[in-house]
């Protein structure tokens, strides 16, 4: 295993009080509620547990070998949260797709519900977490709203369409703040603009526009 | 591409600005090297983010040399190796192919420009695309496939920006380590998927008054070019979730010295030019395209 240390980026004389932050920091970053849906989870998830084992290590080695010195490991075994079978799937071709979808296979899941006649809110969401996958954003809130439209009453769906809405709000951001373009406080562009003069002559400010 | 992805500088110590500085003008460097001189002048900011994503961790020695902005004084900057010959060798064959897109999209007389343009970069184009010939071919198809949708003015903002996506994504093909290719990929479509619709809001007004194919008037029935507040706010949101997978492959993959400058553009340069703009005040005038049709003033009026 590599040296726990070095997985936390902390130096070996770190206090107790740094290492518990650079872990908290960490944790958020790599956090299952942050890769939900990602197609790129299962590394996430790897990187989670590594965290987690050097947590754990370091926080041995300082209690004198005791273990559960108050560790709680964040969660790691979620990863890629799992599509059960809701209770109203009633397909086995739509719970074939769900577990095409949980494995990562978008394609099969595709092809199975291109197949599928019955458009009904099961069918819809699923179509959603395959676009969301892809990256087609736009589509996935449509299905989504499409499947809550279907049955009001899904929290699974509803979930779903108000992460899309609203924009990833709570994602990591480095040392905190909040995530999103709206929420930039905008400023002046304008170093920016003659940025490309100032690189190249190292002092064009007479180019900028304010 | 067209100078969208920035990292915001005045965020920034003075020494990661300078780091920024170096690959920039080695950029520069490389394309003028393997290219000639006419080469240099694709140069942008994007084409340089795509240089530091491919980078390697550690930086090289700097070189120090003139160059035509800086006759007298010598500069420091990144020196050529694989990461910046394939930036180079990509950046050229993007530039070239949306140029060949200007002179399909215009009539004989409006197409000049994009054709003296164009025979201009030929050479450096044929070039680059016998050392690239997969990225070429990729690059080919998907702006065809690019021309079509627009032709059928699809009102699908994802279908659009997925052909411009694909495509930037396929500059990660020659990466060797696969993880590092997944994690690139990821990158790059969500960054060209990006790049695609904050060109389409940038040039609202102006698609609007020629009546040009832009898919996120059709999308959000802007008929005047006036957002909504709610147009607004999906189009933010829908801007950020691309963000935000960009920012969770970024975590995948050690950028090495490159980490302060990605980690600000990432989380901080794109929501400032995106916010830019929608407020309207990022102005597109006198930079290239992506999206092509009539776009030029001139035809507007």
């Amino acid at each position: 295993m590599n040296d726990p240390y070095q997985v936390l980026g902390v130096s070996a004389n770190a206090s107790d009080e740094e290492i518990k932050k650079a872990y908290r920091d960490l944790a958020r970053k790599y956090h299952p509620d942050n890769y939900h849906d990602n197609p790129l989870a299962d590394l996430a998830q790897e990187r989670m547990k590594e965290i987690n084992a050097a947590y754990e290590q370091i926080t041995k080695e300082r209690s004198g070998g005791r273990s559960g010195g108050g560790y709680s490991g964040y969660g790691d075994g979620g990863g890629q949260r799992q599509y059960r079978s809701s209770g109203s799937s009633t397909s086995s071709v739509l719970q074939q797709a769900r577990m095409a979808v949980n494995s990562g296979d978008l394609s099969r899941a595709e092809a199975l519900l291109a197949n599928y006649g019955d458009h009904n809110a099961e069918w819809n969401f699923l179509k959603g977490v395959v676009c969301y996958r892809r990256g087609w954003m736009d589509e996935a809130k449509r299905y989504y709203e499409t499947a809550c439209q279907m049955e009001p009453g899904n929290m699974e769906y509803r979930q779903a369409l108000t992460f899309m809405a609203s924009g990833p709000r709570g994602a990591y951001r480095p040392g905190g703040g909040p995530f999103g373009t709206e929420a930039c406080p905008g400023g002046s562009l304008c170093w920016q603009l003659c940025c490309l003069y100032t690189l190249c002559n190292g002092g064009g400010f007479w180019l900028c526009c304010c | 591409m067209y100078g969208y992805v920035r990292p915001p500088l005045d965020m920034l110590p003075a020494e990661e600005v300078e780091r920024f500085r170096r690959i920039y003008c080695g950029l520069c460097h490389a394309l003028g090297r393997r290219y000639g001189p006419e080469a240099r002048f694709i140069l942008n900011y994007d084409f340089t983010f795509l240089a530091i994503i491919l980078s390697e961790r550690e930086a090289r020695n700097v070189d120090r040399a003139r160059c035509l902005v800086s006759p007298f004084r010598k500069r420091e900057f990144q020196p050529s190796g694989a990461a910046l010959e394939l930036a180079a060798d990509e950046s050229v064959i993007l530039a070239y192919w949306q140029l060949r897109d200007g002179v399909e999209d215009h009539d004989w007389f409006h197409g000049l420009k994009y054709r003296a343009v164009s025979k201009i970069l030929e050479p450096a184009y044929c070039k680059a695309a016998a050392f690239r010939p997969a990225f070429d071919e990729k690059t080919r198809c998907q702006l065809e496939q690019l021309q079509r949708l627009e032709k059928d003015r699809s009102p699908s903002i994802d279908r659009a920006a997925d052909a411009f996506a694909v495509l930037l994504a396929a500059a990660a093909q020659e990466v060797g380590d696969p993880l590092q290719r997944r994690v690139l990929e990821q990158m790059l479509y969500h960054l060209g998927r990006w790049v695609y619709l904050v060109d389409a809001a940038d040039d609202l007004k102006r698609d609007i008054r020629s009546g040009n194919y832009n898919p996120v008037a059709l999308r959000f029935g802007l008929a005047e070019g006036v957002w909504t507040a709610d147009a607004r706010r999906e189009f933010a949101a829908t801007l950020d979730h691309s963000i935000h997978m960009m920012a969770t492959a970024f975590e995948l993959w050690d950028f090495g010295v490159w980490t302060p400058l990605l980690e600000c553009t990432l989380y901080t340069g794109l929501f400032q030019v995106g916010k830019a703009v929608l407020d309207g005040e990022f102005q597109a005038a006198g930079r290239g395209r992506i999206r092509q049709n009539h776009k030029n003033e001139e035809e507007t009026t």
